[in-house]
């Protein structure tokens, strides 16, 4: 089996610049006839993505999400470093990338609304090398995989949001790629047609072994979707790792204690191990909240410990449990988010 | 092969969208008509003027047509790259793994042989309703307009490669395109100016392709009826190297923009 990555990201920067006439300058704020910015989009980017793989990009608004996409897709050119399609350079060997992804990109119109479904997968795909009874055989296939069959006929204009989104996956897909790029594929989208694009990306990857880049903002789809993340802040990767591994991350150090009251002051203060201690009137009960130490030892002693001074105060322990954290927590304390 | 299949994806669209909105095409040749001869009769009061003008009316208004494919051709690739970028549609394209350049050559091509159909009736229309004579020679009208194609989308790419990168300048070619259209149907009128001005005249992509269309259409009549080869014609030389330089420079340049835009990260976006 080929354990190469499929898509490999190596050191890669992209350095953008604006140039602005009579406006303030940033620094100075005093107006100046002419002004050049620059604008890191990407610092040194690098991760891999593995055959079959679903990898999610997450990452506030800005943060180099979409540019990482579109060098991917050889639509912008890297400042510095490469990146590599199944072993071909993105920027040199581009129209052979092209062969081998489908893009998907985010709110642009992917597809003709004056023509059908059928007639837009005709389309793309003789703009994509595929033609005669191979490109009709997998038009109608897609539309089935896809549940577009009962609309192969309609003008894209009459179709609604979720379904034009459904049918920009189909051309993506009508050259058969080993790889698909998809930007924000459910923004905007209901639940519903949302729930059936997660199912067939899923679909997708597990049944015909296609890899996914998927970037967004939702964590529930993230969560539900990515065999792998990676967090991006402000054009840096600040996580790559695989979904569990990263919601085990933070949830293990964060405990949850009910108590009967609130116990008096200086009651858990200068514990080892214990990182952080907050305190929440909740009803009759009290919520504590109660990070400690990742590494095992001092975990268990740390929490032996609030125990036991805990019961020295007589407060009563109610129920103790570890926080299960969701993607968006990870992310927001990736990120650097104060509300975190 | 590849410029083929795309080719062949232009044109079944373009005859989807023809077929479709066939209501608008035809409409659309209807005002033209109406628009053309309300101008040509604005101009001339009565009958017998415009027996003694017709044919110099009628060596504008195929000036004017010439104008017009200069125009839907170059803003193809300025005004209508332009809306490509807005919407999104240029970004599908730049996923082509047959590359801009033949996606264009192909989008064009579909393009300039619509416009050339719709205007051919147009100019049927005119001439039955102006007493104009065409003379056909499909041969000599095939290659100079073979010639026209080619001199206009070389400079259509120039245009192209900078509204790739910069997108704005698609409103600057409009002026540009208003300056084709100008001298297309006052091509005749080169030959009166200093002589810098008729060089400059010269390399613009328009004024030869107009002459040489106009002599193979009208002026080569003879009194006795016959035409002369456009091969005596001047014009037609200097529109066989300005069709050869441009689409070099057009096509060369257009490749040099897209990468840069690439750089700027402008391909596909607006």
């Amino acid at each position: 089996m080929n354990m190469d990555p499929i898509i490999r990201v190596d050191d890669v920067h992209k350095t953008f610049f604006t140039h602005h006439f009579f406006s303030k300058g940033e620094k100075t704020g005093a107006r100046c006839f002419h002004e050049k910015r620059r604008v890191h989009a990407v610092k040194g980017v690098e991760f891999g993505i593995q055959r079959g793989e679903i990898f999610g990009l997450l990452g506030p608004n800005g943060a180099g999400k979409t540019t990482l996409v579109k060098m991917l897709s050889g639509l912008v050119r890297p400042t510095s470093g490469h990146v590599y399609v199944d072993g071909l350079d993105v920027d040199r060997q581009r129209l052979k990338v092209l062969r081998k992804i489908g893009v998907v990109l985010e709110g642009t119109r992917t597809s003709i609304w004056p023509l059908t479904p059928l007639e837009n997968l005709a389309y793309f795909g003789n703009l994509k090398d595929v033609s005669g009874k191979v490109l009709k055989k997998r038009s109608h296939e897609l539309l089935d995989f896809i549940g577009l069959s009962d609309k192969k006929d309609v003008q894209v204009r009459r179709l609604s949001r979720g379904q034009k989104q459904k049918l920009a996956i189909c051309i993506a897909l009508v050259a058969d790629p080993d790889v698909i790029l998809l930007d924000e594929p459910t923004t905007g989208l209901d639940v519903q047609s949302a729930r059936s694009i997660k199912d067939r990306i899923i679909e997708m990857t597990r049944e015909r072994n296609k890899t996914a880049l998927v970037t967004t903002h939702d964590m529930g789809v993230a969560q539900e979707l990515c065999d792998r993340i990676g967090i991006i802040k402000n054009g840096e990767l600040a996580a790559c790792k695989p979904t569990d591994e990263l919601l085990d991350l933070f949830s293990e150090q964060v405990y949850e204690l009910r108590l009967d009251r609130m116990p008096p002051d200086g009651t858990l203060g200068s514990i080892e191990g214990v990182l952080d201690v907050n305190f929440e009137a909740q009803g009759d009960e009290v919520l504590c909240v109660a990070a400690i130490e990742h590494e095992y030892a001092l975990r268990s002693e740390a929490l032996y410990a609030m125990l036991a001074r805990l019961r020295e105060r007589g407060v009563q322990l109610h129920s103790v449990s570890l926080r299960q954290q969701n993607l968006e927590n990870v992310f927001l304390r990736v990120t650097g988010d104060p509300a975190s | 092969m590849g410029f083929l299949l795309v080719l062949k994806a232009e044109i079944v669209r373009g005859l989807i969208i023809m077929r479709r909105y066939w209501f608008a095409t035809i409409t659309g040749l209807m005002i033209s008509y109406g628009f053309l001869m309300l101008v040509i009769l604005a101009f001339v009061s009565n009958q017998a003027a415009l027996a003694q003008w017709s044919e110099s009316i009628f060596d504008k208004v195929v000036g004017f047509l010439v104008g017009m494919l200069a125009m839907g051709l170059v803003g193809m690739f300025s005004q209508g790259l332009q809306g490509m970028a807005r919407t999104g549609e240029l970004e599908q394209v730049c996923m082509s793994p047959h590359g801009l350049v033949t996606n264009f050559l192909a989008r064009s091509l579909v393009a300039a042989v619509m416009s050339i159909l719709t205007y051919t009736i147009l100019l049927s229309l005119l001439a039955a309703s102006l007493k104009g004579k065409i003379h056909l020679d499909p041969l000599a009208t095939a290659l100079v307009l073979a010639l026209t194609y080619t001199n206009l989308i070389g400079f259509g790419f120039m245009v192209g490669g900078l509204v790739l990168v910069f997108k704005q300048t698609g409103q600057i070619a409009m002026i540009i395109r208003l300056v084709l259209l100008i001298i297309a149907i006052g091509s005749e009128e080169v030959a009166k100016l200093p002589a810098w001005f008729r060089a400059i005249a010269h390399c613009v992509p328009i004024t030869d392709a107009a002459i040489s269309l106009k002599y193979v259409l009208i002026k080569g009549q003879q009194t006795d009826g016959q035409f002369s080869s456009i091969l005596v014609q001047p014009s037609f030389y200097y529109l066989i190297l300005n069709a050869t330089v441009w689409t070099l420079i057009g096509i060369a340049c257009f490749r040099y923009l897209e990468n840069w835009s690439r750089d700027k990260g402008t391909l596909g976006a607006y």
